[in-house]
């Protein structure tokens, strides 16, 4: 035991760092928030003592004795008293609570901060549901322990502090007849605790089975139809639900005697201080006891049900929080796997300066975390201006290689290099300036048509420039990509708000959309990952076309499925499971008979001629 | 910056409100009724619940008297016998208020659940039973908040909501006739100031609720915000915008934490008015009160159980404010439950509703007759469709994607009803049969395989207690009896993509179906697991009537007919051979696959 605890404190102190820090931060607040709150309990002593004054000065004096005075005075000090009260309530809550709300709002902005500036690999690897679960569920439990959980913790403290005194001052006998029960009352909350809290994570993990199943129904609802399921489902998740409705019961049931135990013993005090307080009363007079201590225990005995049940409240916070830190703390360790390196050989970088130039040396790659070898030492020098194409089936590993250019996954010093500088050493933000990625998946932001396509140039408007200078760049990258006229025809045009809430475009439009997004940045490499499949044939051909006969073109490398697209590329790279085999000009590739490119070429022939076919089969509607 | 092509965050934070309010179309009072319909169902926790607290109200109430009664009739006239007998009386008063309190919670906690169980079902089955149509236009994430969610929050509002608010309210009510009663002037004076805290709680609760709602919707832009982020954080690396995006997300975090803070504002304002007048009502008590006991017309006992009263009647006051938004969130959840309920299911939503029948043995004809449809508007996937399919035939459908060859299955299904035309089922009517008879007797192997997580028992024979002698054979038929005893993961992405197809199809085949689809995955295979899928083809389809769907044209060249559609049209028809010789899109798509 005592070799376990130096590293369990230890622990303790780690998880509850959050806490600390916060309190720590805004300890201004919390300050006043404190103060307020002794100043609250210390004065929730006196009431009692007034309530004791008038009922002494009611039996012991007369009104000729001017009573009637005191009485003023008693019930003005009363007043005075709920006044000074107030004040201070309004102000614990205004900066203890406040305090805890921006301790809340600073961890999640911390907690944001941080997942932006890790790597694309975090996120293929944890689910979002349960990052969002973090910055949510977890936040809120690290708020609560020090917004509720301090404060309920430091008010049950001071009552306990000041309460039995002012009860000893009046009456020692009292206050230890009163108090004989309360160390029950620890005991009944620790016992239940225990109870409720074993229960409450088989609730917890109950309630996720049924989400679980409520919603692999919803996905799967074509399934559920299909093979007419709907009884079988519904028979489970009311089998579920039972089980979820017992386990909530069983909790319940104990549950639900932990607060009126705990009053009950309290109550007990009641008793006795109706027998004992009473029966002195009438044995001895007012000799012991007067009629005013006796009414002022009557309150004294209810004040103590509070803090009793507060230090259970606190401790169900903290525990809760604990776990909490635990997770985030998690998060914060991650590191991002990208790492900027100096770059001490490098010329100063001018916009548009870039030359474009990419050389691959034996590049060797596979994902972190996964031992499969995706790129088995491809070697590949591509000049400025050079248009490079890269065919291959799905696991050949041409996407792998265009995601590494921006840097999306970290690559090993010496590999790939740009102008002839490893991309270890660029500058993160500069190279993915340069680079020009366009991916199969296209994801556009609920945010305004003309916003999306000038995700790129924020450095501008940041640096003062309004958005109508950019409106040309914005117009003509919409033209290049033949999206230009359709935005035209939507009913704001540019200002249509896109996504989930928005306006929703075909799969064709957004890919067109997403390349104008790439090329509005005028990027010295425009990479192209099949970017352009869901766009019609003659479009695709008019977009290349527009692409290829810009004035100052830039290097381009593009990866596709159709002949079309890649065979008037100056160079086209035939990939297989991680490794070139192929090299050379459309005509080059296509007069080998028998190779992977002249399959490709014959089949692509044979699709075409079939689609020609079709569209002769289709009659005009 | 303040370009008008740029979509500001607070209009990010509007939409957002939009968006909360779709599901929203009962009024208050709607919700409530159906609500406590609901609840009568289940009267026996409910009344003996709501005894339970009137009972337990009585009993709170009595204890100061009784303790005023003690000072008056037994201490002052220094009567040991009338002590012990009000001592008892005391604590039996308190052992009820304590029994009544366990039980009162217990009780409503059973109720809670009762309903929430049955709402949860009920919506549940609801879901399963709306239409396609319908499934295609709310995404699933949206549907499974209302089931946890929503359903949490009516929860909620049973376990803690309810029972706070009536014995609050019980309480108040009580211990306002218990002051009235024990000395009617004095009880006017001291409440002389309840009128005014009444009228500031209904004031200070309005602004409560709206305070929370506002901070609510704040919270839920500011998720959306960073789900969306989450999700395109690969755009937002490429094209360097991290920061900007965090500032953005701080900007709805601050204005998020602003809001808290102003509903924190307005209950840290709320909360003095209560020890104020508790305060004035008090000190009025100890002036007017302690005066008239120096009279001798107010006995010490009373004046001693209007402190107690008074004590006891300001605190319920602002628990009921306080829980009151919980009442709000929780009725908020049961209309957007109940507007659900309400969408029409699918047995609803068509027409014909003719004595639908069970089907009792079926030959397996299907006849498309002139069917147009469109899954929207005018954009025909079928155009005056018509086939005959004779029972027992084997039929191949071959087509490019948009052809129209999964919609037909579709329509057999059911999933849709076409809006011109009809099909028929051995001579009859689609739309005559039971709905779910029809289902359950054509075994159907989808193009996208689902399967669900549980044993592999469960996912062959559907949760079936037991796997039957039929189904042992169908797994040594496919060698598959390895499987047995294995658990999949959700999806079943526990297994290769092969292993999966191999148990939805297996799956299909423990039905016994009358009638067989299959409309073949798209994705590639490896050379062996094609081998055997193509031999439970041949067996499954054996003497059925069956519909294959072929992305590999090998899958149906033994087919006894092959229909090849295109733009919603039948093009071409016969055996394999006969195709080859027409030389039309058959023949090309099979040189291109042979390739």
């Amino acid at each position: 035991m005592s070799k376990n605890s130096p590293p369990k404190r230890s622990r303790f102190w780690e998880e509850t760092s959050f806490l600390r820090v916060y309190l720590w931060k805004y300890r201004k607040w919390v300050g006043i928030g404190l103060g307020a709150l002794v100043l609250v309990d210390f004065l929730d002593v006196i009431p009692p003592l007034l309530l004791k004054k008038v009922v002494d000065v009611v039996t012991s004096e007369t009104l000729a004795q001017g009573a009637s005075k005191k009485l003023f005075q008693l019930a003005m000090t009363y007043f005075g008293i709920a006044v000074v009260q107030g004040v201070c309530r309004y102000l614990w809550r205004m900066y203890f609570v406040r305090a805890s709300l921006f301790a809340g709002r600073d961890l999640r902005g911390k907690y944001a901060r941080h997942l932006f500036d890790l790597s694309v690999s975090f996120f293929d690897r944890h689910r979002m549901g349960d990052l969002m679960s973090l910055a949510t569920n977890d936040v809120e439990g690290v708020r609560l322990a020090m917004g509720s959980g301090v404060l309920v913790f430091a008010d049950a403290v001071f009552y306990l502090l000041t309460i039995p005194v002012a009860m000893w001052f009046l009456s020692p006998q009292l206050t230890l007849l009163a108090c004989l029960p309360l160390p029950l009352i620890p005991w009944i909350v620790l016992r239940n605790e225990k109870k409720v809290h074993e229960r409450v994570e088989k609730i917890q993990e109950c309630f996720g089975r049924i989400s679980a199943m409520t919603q692999e129904n919803l996905n799967g609802i074509r399934v559920v139809k299909g093979f007419a399921q709907e009884e079988v489902q519904y028979r489970r998740l009311k089998e579920l639900g039972e089980e979820y409705m017992r386990l909530s019961l069983s909790a319940a049931r104990v549950q639900s005697t932990t607060g009126p135990l705990m009053d009950f013993v309290m109550s007990l005090g009641m008793v006795g201080l109706l027998f004992w307080g009473g029966g002195q009363l009438i044995d001895h007079g007012e000799k012991l006891i007067t009629f005013g201590t006796f009414v002022a225990f009557q309150r004294y005995i209810q004040k103590m049900i509070w803090p009793m049940a507060a230090l259970g409240m606190a401790a169900n916070y903290f525990q809760r929080s604990l776990s909490s830190t635990k997770r985030l703390k998690r998060v914060f360790a991650t590191q991002s796997d990208i790492i900027e390196l100096p770059s001490p050989a490098l010329p100063p970088f001018q916009r548009g300066k870039t030359q474009g130039a990419i050389e691959f040396k034996n590049l060797h790659f596979s994902f972190p975390g996964h031992p499969k070898i995706i790129l088995k030492g491809i070697d590949l020098k591509i000049q400025p201006g050079e248009r490079v194409a890269l065919v291959g089936s799905m696991a050949s590993g041409k996407s792998t290689i265009l995601s590494l250019l921006p840097r999306l996954y970290p690559v090993h010093s010496g590999m790939i290099f740009i102008d002839g500088i490893d991309i270890n050493h660029w500058p993160i933000e500069e190279l993915r300036n340069q680079v020009g990625y366009v991916s199969q998946e296209v994801y556009l932001f609920s945010e305004s048509v003309f916003e999306n396509v000038a995700f790129g140039l924020h450095h501008w408007i940041e640096k003062g420039y309004s958005v109508d200078d950019h409106s040309h760049l914005i117009e003509e990258s919409t033209r290049l990509a033949s999206i230009h006229e359709e935005i035209q025809g939507l009913e704001l045009a540019y200002k249509t708000r896109l996504g989930e809430r928005g306006t929703s475009l075909s799969g064709g439009q957004k890919q067109r959309l997403t390349l104008a997004r790439a090329l509005a940045k005028e990027p010295s490499i425009l990479v192209l990952d099949d970017a352009l499949a869901a766009v019609d044939l003659q479009t695709e051909e008019k977009i290349l076309q527009s692409l290829r006969s810009r004035p100052n073109r830039n290097t381009e490398i593009v990866a596709a499925h159709r002949i079309s697209t890649v065979k008037d590329s100056d160079r086209i790279v035939v990939l297989n499971e991680g490794e070139i085999i192929q090299m050379g000009t459309h005509p080059q590739l296509a007069s080998q008979r028998g190779g992977i490119y002249w399959k490709f070429y014959e089949k692509q022939k044979m699709r075409e001629e079939l689609e020609s076919y079709q569209n002769e089969l289709t009659p005009s509607y | 910056m303040s370009s008008p092509h740029l979509t500001s965050l607070e209009s990010f934070l509007e939409l957002e409100e939009k968006g909360q309010k779709r599901f929203q179309t009962l009024s208050l009072a709607q919700s409530i009724l159906r609500l406590s319909r609901l609840i009568l169902k289940h009267r026996w926790p409910f009344f003996g619940g709501a005894f339970l607290i009137v009972l337990g109200t009585l009993a709170a109430v009595l204890e100061p008297r009784i303790f005023g009664y003690a000072i008056d009739e037994a201490i002052l006239p220094g009567r040991w016998d009338r002590l012990k007998g009000t001592g008892l009386v005391l604590f039996l008063a308190i052992g009820l208020r304590i029994f009544s309190a366990i039980q009162q919670t217990y009780l409503f906690e059973i109720l809670g659940q009762r309903v929430t169980q049955d709402l949860r079902l009920q919506l549940f089955s609801h879901l399963e039973r709306l239409s396609l149509t319908t499934h295609s236009k709310h995404p699933p994430g949206r549907l499974l908040t209302r089931v946890t969610n929503d359903i949490a929050a009516l929860g909620e509002m049973f376990s803690s909501g309810f029972v706070s608010m009536f014995c609050n309210l019980f309480l108040v009510l009580g211990v306002l006739v218990g002051l009235l009663l024990l000395d009617f002037r004095l009880g006017l004076i001291s409440l002389s100031v309840f009128p005014v805290l009444v009228g500031l709680s209904i004031f200070f609760s309005k602004r409560l609720i709206r305070a929370y709602q506002d901070s609510r919707s704040k919270l839920s832009a500011l998720n959306a915000f960073l789900a969306e982020n989450l999700s395109g954080m690969k755009i937002v690396n490429l094209f360097n915008r991290q920061t900007l995006h965090f500032e953005r997300f701080d900007r709805l975090n601050h204005w998020y934490a602003d809001a808290q803070t102003a509903s924190v504002k307005v209950y840290a304002l709320f909360q003095p008015t209560i020890t104020l007048s508790a305060g004035v009502s008090v000190a009025l008590v100890m002036f007017f009160g302690g005066e008239r006991t120096l009279q001798g017309s107010l006995k010490l006992g009373v004046l001693v159980t209007f402190f107690s009263y008074l004590m006891a009647l300001f605190q319920p006051v602002r628990e009921i404010a306080d829980k009151w938004n919980l009442f709000l969130s929780g009725m908020t959840a049961a209309e957007r439950v109940f507007s659900i309920l309400d969408w029409p299911t699918e047995m609803e939503s068509h027409e014909v509703e003719t004595c639908a029948r069970p089907i009792p043995s079926l030959m397996g004809k299907i006849q498309f007759e002139n069917v147009w449809f469109a899954y929207q508007g005018e954009n025909w996937i079928l155009r005056d469709f018509s086939i005959e399919i004779h029972p027992g035939e084997r039929v191949g459908l071959v087509g490019y994607t948009g052809s129209g060859k999964s919609t037909l299955i579709h329509l057999l299904m059911r999933f849709y009803d076409p809006q011109k035309g009809r099909i028929l089922l051995d001579g009859r009517d689609l739309r005559s049969y039971d709905l779910r008879s029809l289902r359950a007797s054509i075994g159907m192997v989808q193009q996208e395989v689902f399967l669900f997580s549980g044993t592999f028992e469960e996912n062959m024979t559907f949760w079936k207690p037991s796997v039957d002698q039929r189904v042992h054979n169908i797994l040594s038929q496919l060698q598959f009896e390895h499987h047995l005893g294995k658990t999949l993961l959700e999806k079943g992405v526990n297994f290769s993509m092969g292993e999966r197809q191999m148990i939805a199809f297996a799956r299909a085949l423990a039905i016994d179906p009358k009638i067989w689809i299959l409309d073949e995955a798209t994705a590639h295979l490896d050379s062996e697991t094609e081998q055997t899928l193509q031999n439970a083809v041949n067996l499954a389809s054996h003497g059925k009537t069956s519909l294959l769907i072929a992305h590999r044209l090998a899958t149906v060249r033994s087919a006894d007919r092959i229909l090849v559609l295109h733009q919603g049209r039948l093009i071409e028809s016969g055996s394999h051979v006969q195709l080859l010789e027409l030389d039309g899109l058959y023949s090309r798509l099979h040189r291109l696959q042979d390739l």
